[in-house]
């Protein structure tokens, strides 16, 4: 409740929302209305901010009117354009000189060659590879039990990776702890759940 | 010009769309409208009236050769002030090494806005009280009541959120209540919907 001579927080949101609905040109919400109605000052806000748009409309032209005249140079404005077109119209005159013209054509023909050089490295796979891969799958398909040593292998070399990533990271933690003098404890990962 | 002449009741947008097709009338005639509009909204970030009459004919300047780029859809109002801010902040920085110095002499040479308001009768009422306010605030004002302005719109020509407009504009409201007060009795009666359209108009 608002007390005699004081705002609250609850005024506060009142004008907020006053200005909100001033600005949105919606109805103020049936909160606010009583509020203002019970609140003085708040009162006194809403009738202030809806009159404000009339009252500063009406003074307008007397404000205008007070501001003194001054002239204004019409005649700059074009010669700025024209100026600006004498100055603009000898660059317009495109010369192709011999040497900048031959180092544009290098480059060009530079970047081409790169370009088909790349597209001819990166061409699909020759019949004879797709025919290797294909042998490749048919031998696996024909003798399953070589299966299992060929993906031994491939995890070994996965293993051999996953040790030389944690013996770096370990250094690194070393150095930040001799560094920093902090000490950084290791944390095992969660048992995994059965 | 006569009093009935076409060109009177011409929008803003008519006219600057035939600015762009080459109409000098039609873009002395927008000058015409917004000089004074506009020399009301620069003054309070300049240190002097001499300045601002400068940044006025900077803007028209600029407006005048870079009206191509103009798009009808959009409020001719907002084009303009938005250029007018964007050379008030050139002029600023451009005077940043000056500015000190310019403004002591301002100071001491200007009536500020409060002695303005002693002096001239006609400057007494609200508007007179929100250029008191600080240039952010006036300026909001000014583009909300003086323009009509959206609040999208300011949010545009003052390069800020709508959500940072609309404090902006509750402050000052708060502000010019307790300024000039939350009586009608203390401002200048309200003029007629016509003397407010020729104001807009000229």
């Amino acid at each position: 409740m608002t007390k005699e001579g004081r705002t609250t927080m609850r005024c506060f949101f009142a004008r907020r929302a006053i200005s909100r609905a001033e600005d949105r040109g919606t109805k103020r919400p049936r909160w606010v209305e009583r509020h203002a109605g019970r609140c003085g000052s708040c009162g006194e806000y809403a009738r202030f901010t809806a009159s404000l748009k009339a009252r500063l409309a009406g003074e307008r032209p007397a404000f205008l009117a007070a501001v003194p005249d001054f002239p204004l140079d019409e005649a700059a404005w074009a010669a700025s354009v024209d100026r600006e077109i004498q100055v603009r119209a000898p660059g317009r005159r495109y010369v192709l000189r011999p040497l900048p013209a031959a180092a544009g054509a290098f480059v060009v023909l530079a970047a081409g060659l790169v370009l088909l050089l790349v597209v001819l490295r990166e061409a699909p796979p020759s019949p004879k590879d797709r025919t290797a891969a294909l042998a490749a799958l048919k031998s696996f398909a024909a003798a399953p039990d070589r299966l299992p040593g060929v993906v031994t292998e491939a995890e070994f070399s996965l293993e051999k990776e996953r040790r030389i990533l944690e013996k770096q990271l370990s250094s690194a933690v070393e150095y930040l702890q001799a560094r920093l003098n902090i000490k950084i404890e290791r944390r095992d990962p969660p048992a995994k759940s059965t | 010009m006569t009093d009935h002449d076409p060109i009177e009741g011409t929008t803003d947008e008519e006219l600057a769309r035939r600015a762009r097709a080459g109409s000098g009338r039609s873009f002395d005639e927008l000058a015409r409208r917004y000089k004074r509009r506009l020399f009301v909204y620069l003054r309070p970030r300049v240190g002097s009236d001499e300045d601002a009459e400068d940044l006025v004919q900077e803007t028209f300047l600029k407006l005048y050769r870079s009206i191509d780029s103009y798009d009808p859809a959009f409020r001719f109002s907002t084009w303009l002030y938005t250029s007018a801010g964007r050379l008030a902040i050139d002029a600023y920085r451009r005077n940043a090494a000056s500015r000190d110095k310019l403004a002591a002499e301002s100071a001491a040479e200007l009536p500020d806005p409060a002695s303005d308001h002693d002096r001239d009768p006609r400057l007494s009422g609200l508007w007179a009280a929100a250029r008191g306010l600080g240039a952010d605030r006036f300026r909001a004002l000014w583009l909300r009541y003086g323009e009509d302005l959206s609040i999208e719109e300011i949010a545009a020509v003052l390069g800020r959120t709508k959500l940072a407009v609309r404090i902006l504009l509750h402050r000052a409201r708060t502000s010019l209540m307790k300024t000039a007060g939350p009586s009608p009795a203390r401002t200048v009666a309200p003029a007629k919907a016509a003397d407010v359209r020729g104001a807009r108009s000229g």
